[in-house]
Order: structure tokens, then sequence, then C-alpha cells
């Protein structure tokens, strides 16, 4: 049987939705894979199927892996999921696959010896970290309608994955999360859940239209972080260490 | 709660603004060590503003590389004591200020709802008396958690000598409170901090030790009572200041830890402000970084690797080895209990091993139930090869042939090079080589033991 690569657009519904196909006709081999378009790269002895995203289809392979793979895997495969990782797509497939031939599927995350499993372990891994760094290194800037605003420009799709944290913590207040990178948004009204918008045009410069109050209380917070150090410890590359230069770009104390 | 700041902005000393206090209040704060929001994990009810993350969460790193996580202000840096090390004390000409209660809800809640910080931490220098200034620290984060609706981390430092009522109903507000030791013993503290007593310091941390054991039965029976400083407590000592010897220092942390049940002991590399004469000084070598280091390592090995002071340290030899970390040093003078077989050794034996850390001890204990383990996995489970390789076997090889001999261990140990932190390399680069100095004037003398003496 020839390899059959199933490609989709980078998004959960066009994933979940190759993952379906891929597992409907080639769950017993195992021979496919997933491809993004944009991220094609041509292999040899290959036949390429064109995924038609459902809805249906995204349910349906969502109740499979947490039926039957557990929620572990559930929340490992989700996180991988919105890596920007090429490979993640057949790495989940294959960890299905894999599920599949063991007696207890629940268990698939512990077999960290199988490539596949230990690929997406360690993608979760890597966006379950950038999660935890953005929680920590996002900040808000209160615009003139009292809307509280943060931009940030992570490498994976983790706006998703921080907005709870900041749903739980911010409830009465109206901000909004804007992913530059992947052009989507959170956002939360108050005293209401947040939700997720993508591919809406942003126009910037009506975001940069900061209250009075604002600037007032960045003169502070910096004024703060400066005095906070203290001289006699001062060192650079440990403060690059623990906060690289990168992540500094929309963090107010750098500006 | 207003979002506009107070109209006058002019600065005299008479009508300071925020802006004015907040700098002078910061600076005198910073030399606090503790700014960890760790201990407590709280969901935000959602009436008002704030959760705790149980790991805590670090939302910047300073000049200095320290973490900042907290807004680290003292109340006030007015103070009636005169301790020969602070910088706020009572015979120093410095700009005096005091906060609000109302300033300091503001400028946290301000802050937190930014992201900038993960709640307060809130020292003082001592107004009138301890009372007085407990009051006030009780009055600010009254408001803070009932009015402001603040569900955020609050660290409060407590003030020697004020009553246990105000102790128990700032305990009740805040997540962590600490009582500084300041000095390792009695007499460095009567030297160098006349106004305080070692009584004083340790009374309030037992009581809060107690009430706290007493909170966690209530708990159990009554699930909604409220909590008593449930992210416990912690203190801290600054070292460098007076002769004591890293021996005394630990010993004084392992009693914190098991008589006080205490989260966290810190350690301060004394930093020279005042110049004053009953003080060492500093003029070339900088705070005793790698010193600070050495205790925080052996710290650990209390903490976590089941470690007694008393086997790392004795009378004869009181202090840490400058050029290997504790774990390392204990292990090649003790070669009698080692190579240990990784596929069949404790886990406590597993835990002494020098390149082995708790968590990759834990990896291989669960490892080894599925089949055999071998360097290659010991590698991606994240032990320190380097260093580990001189100390285990795998199904009874060792990974190179090795001689069990305390010099050729020591020699290959110094030449793997140990990861030090980054400002402890920069700024002891000139006392290290120093050491270096005097270890083979050492060797000269023809002592036996070079590095472990």
């Amino acid at each position: 049987m020839v390899k059959r690569i199933y490609i989709c657009h980078d998004t959960r519904e066009g994933l979940f939705s190759a993952l379906y196909d891929a597992w409907k006709e080639r769950r017993e081999t195992g021979e496919a894979g997933i491809a993004f378009y944009g991220n094609l790269e041509a292999e040899l002895f290959c036949e390429y199927v064109e995924t038609i995203p459902s809805t249906q289809k995204v349910n349906a392979v969502e109740r499979m892996i947490w039926k039957n793979m557990g929620s572990e895997a559930y929340g490992r495969i989700y996180q991988a999921s919105k890596s920007t990782d090429p490979e993640k797509g057949t790495a989940i497939f294959q960890t299905m696959v894999a599920a599949r031939n063991i007696e207890q599927s629940n268990k698939i995350m512990d077999h960290l010896t199988n490539p596949a499993v230990k690929k997406v372990h360690d993608l979760s891994k890597t966006v379950g970290n950038e999660q935890h760094f953005f929680k920590e290194i996002l900040r808000f800037k209160e615009l003139k309608n009292g809307i509280l605003y943060a931009r940030i420009e992570p490498r994976h799709r983790i706006v998703e994955g921080i907005a709870p944290h900041f749903e739980n913590r911010l409830p009465l207040e109206n901000w909004l999360i804007y992913d530059a990178r992947h052009q989507e948004f959170a956002l939360h009204e108050a005293g209401k859940k947040w939700i997720l918008v993508s591919d809406v045009p942003v126009d910037e410069e009506l975001l940069k239209d900061v209250s009075e109050a604002e600037r007032e209380i960045q003169r502070l917070w910096k004024q703060f972080f400066h005095d906070i150090s203290v001289k006699e410890r001062e060192s650079d590359i440990r403060q690059k260490r623990m906060l690289p230069l990168k992540y500094r770009k929309n963090m107010v104390e750098f500006e | 709660m207003e979002k506009e700041w107070p109209e006058n902005v002019n600065v005299s000393v008479k009508t300071m603004d925020v802006y004015e206090k907040l700098h002078i209040l910061t600076d005198a704060a910073k030399y606090d060590v503790a700014c960890t929001s760790s201990g407590v994990d709280r969901r935000g009810d959602g009436t008002g503003t704030g959760n705790c993350e149980k790991a805590g969460i670090c939302h910047s790193f300073s000049a200095d590389g320290r973490c900042v996580s907290l807004l680290k202000i003292l109340f006030t840096n007015e103070c009636i004591y005169d301790c020969k090390y602070c910088i706020n004390r009572s015979s120093n000409d410095v700009v005096r200020a005091t906060f609000t209660p109302d300033e300091i809800c503001q400028l946290t809640m301000d802050f937190y709802r930014r992201n900038y910080i993960e709640g307060l931490f809130l020292s003082s220098g001592i107004l009138k008396s301890p009372n007085y200034t407990m009051e006030l620290i009780y009055t600010a984060i009254y408001k803070l958690r009932v009015e402001c609706r603040f569900q955020g981390y609050i660290h409060v430092k407590v003030i020697p000598g004020a009553s246990q009522e105000l102790i128990q109903k700032v305990g009740f507000l805040a997540d962590r409170m600490s009582v500084n030791l300041e000095l390792p013993t009695k007499e460095s503290l009567h030297l160098l901090a006349p106004h305080k007593s070692r009584k004083n310091i340790l009374a309030p941390m037992r009581y809060v030790q107690n009430k706290r054991n007493e909170n966690k039965q209530e708990l159990t029976v009554y699930k909604h009572v409220p909590k008593f400083v449930p992210a416990g407590q912690s203190t801290q000592m600054i070292i460098g200041a007076t002769p004591e010897t890293d021996y005394q220092i630990m010993k004084v942390s392992e009693a914190l830890y098991e008589k006080f049940g205490l989260k966290r002991v810190f350690y301060s590399a004394f930093v020279n402000v005042n110049e004053d004469t009953t003080l060492p000084m500093q003029i070339e070598q900088g705070p005793p970084l790698l010193r600070e280091h050495r205790l925080y390592q052996a710290d650990w090995l209390l903490r976590y690797y089941r470690f007694k002071i008393d086997e790392l340290l004795d009378e004869k030899n009181p202090n840490f080895n400058v050029l290997m970390d504790p774990k390392c040093n204990w292990a090649v003078q003790h070669l009698e209990r080692f190579p240990v077989e990784i596929n069949t050794a404790s886990y406590d034996a597993l835990l002494r091993v020098p390149g082995i850390g708790y968590l990759s001890a834990g990896r291989i204990v669960k490892a080894r139930r599925m089949g055999k383990v071998d360097f290659a996995d010991l590698k991606k489970m994240g032990v320190v090869l380097k260093r580990a390789l001189y100390f285990i076997t795998c199904n009874g090889k060792m990974m190179y042939p090795t001689k069990m001999e305390q010099d050729y261990i020591v020699r290959n140990l110094l030449d793997a090079k140990e990861k030090l932190p980054d400002s402890v390399r920069n700024m002891n680069y000139q006392q290290l080589s120093l050491f270096d100095d005097t270890v083979q004037g050492v060797v000269e003398d023809g002592q036996k033991n070079l590095y472990l003496s």
C-alpha cells in the first residue's frame, strides 16, 4: 500500500479532520502522514489527498481520543496541536495508531520509547512552557476606553491556553489579548466568558491610544523596576539568561 | 476603586507624591531576599481581582537577575531601631517616607491588573512602636483584601515585638508571613541589632507555627474555615557580616526547618551600605555571593535530599569547600558507599549520588520497573553523567574504567567545571583565583587531603 499524505490547513478544524480521514482509511497499517498547506515537502512514493474539513469529523475524533486514550493523552495531544511544528499532525496520528496496538490504550503517554509518543510529549511540553512564560511576561495597557489590551508574539498558538488564566484572574475587567504573529484575539467582557476571534483585520494604531492614568502607572512601574535591583549584585548575563531579549519586546519595563 | 491619581504632582518633601514615595520605599526594601509567590493554589471567586498559582509566577527579572514577582515595598522607612547593617537605621540621615494604606492598595491593584506583579510584599521600618506599625500594616492589607477584593498573593513581614492578637489578625489575611532572623547567633544579633532580641523574633515564629497547626486541624473538620498563613512562613539571615561559620549557620537553618516548620530559610549575602566600624569592609570583592550559593546548595540538600548538616560539616571543617559543591564534597569523602548500582539501589542511595537530582532519582525508580536502565537512558532522564559516572554502575558496569581514588575523582570533577550562577561567576572571579592560590599553597605544605580539608 502506498503511503498517503493528508493535506489540511493548520487550524484545529483542519488538523482534526485530517486525523479523522487518516484514521478511517489507514488505522490498520499506520501508513499515513499529515501535512499542512504552505509547508509541503514532496516525498517520493506517496499519494497526496486533500482533506475536506468538517465539524462532525472534529467532534468524532476528539470524542474518540477522550474515550479511548484518556484525559491525559487528550490534554497532551490538544496542546501539541497548538505547536507550529509541521510534523505535529503525523506524530499525533502515529501516537493514535500506537495506542490502538497496546492493551491499555489510556497508558499510551507512558510509552516514551515510541518516537511518535515522545514527539507529542515534547511538543506539548514546549507549548506548555511557552504558555506559562506568557502568563508571566504578558503586560496589559489600559486604553482610553478603559479596556486592558495586551500584545504578544508567541511562537506557538497559546492564546487559547492562557485566556482561562486571565479570565479567572481578572473577571471584572474588559480585556483583550492580541497574538500578533498568528492574528488571534482573546476577548473578555466583564463578568462573561472569554471568546476567541481570529482572521479579523486589525488596525493597531487604534490600540496605541492609552489612557492618562496608564502613562503615570507605567512611569511608576519603570521606577520600581529600576529601584528593586541591588547594584552590588548586578549581572547582565544573568538577567539575559532568565529573560532573553526576544521576549522583552512587548514588556513595559524594557520599552 | 477610583482610577485617577491625586492631582498634585509637585515634589517637595512635605507633600511627597506617590512616585517619590515608591522610589524611596522600594529602594529601602530591595535588600529583602524573599520574592516568592508560591505555596497557595487559589482560584478567583469571580467577585474581585486575582488568583494564586501553586508554583508561583515570576513576572520579570531585574538588572541583578533576581526575579520580580511581588510589589516589594516598605510601609515606612522611618525606624526607631538602630541596626548597624540597615540602611534605614535611625542614625542614618536618609529621606524618610510613609505610604498611606490607600496608596498601597491603589499601587497594588494598578500593577496587578496590568499583570506586572503577582501580589504584595509588605515590610516596614518601625514607626513609634512594633504594635503601632503592625496595626498600620493590618489596616493596609485589610483594605486590600476586603475593600478592593484582592485575591492575589500577600506576603507580610512580622514586626518583632508585635502582639499575638495583631499577628493573628494579619495571618488570616496574608498568604505568607515571615520574621527575619537577621543574624544566625544571639551574640551577633546583640552586637549589630541591639534593639532586637532573639526572644522577640522566635516568639512570633512559634506562634505562627502553632496557629497554623491548629488551623490545619480545623480545616479537616470544617472545610470553609478561613485559612491562616496558607503558604507557610519563611525567614532570612544575613551572611558574611558576622564571624559565624557555615556550620553554625546551617545548624540554625536545620533547627528552623525541624522545630519551627519553616517553608524556606533565605540567605542574604551581606552588602555593606553603612560603613559602620563594626561591619566588615567590602572594597574589592563585593558581597560573598559564592558563599551564599554554597549555603543555598546545602539548604536544598537538607530539604530535598534527606541530608543532615552534621554529615556535611563539623566543628573541624566548619566551612563549605569553595571549589566543589557540598554534595560532591560529601561523596568523595564517602567513597566506601560507592559505586551504587542504578538498577537496584534504594531511592535514598540514588539521591546521594552527585549528578542525580531528586527528579531524575524519581524517574530512575519508575523506569527500572519496566526494564534495565542503561547509561543512555540515564542521560535522557536528566542525570549529569560527567559528575555521576564516578559513583554509579549500570548492570554491574561503570561507564568508563575509573579508579575509586579520592585524588583521581576530585581532579576529574574539578576538570569537569561546576556550573555556577552567572552572577557568582562574574563577580567572584577575583575571589576564586585567590582561593586557588591558597589551595596550591596547601599542596606545597604537603598536606594529604588537598581540596577536602
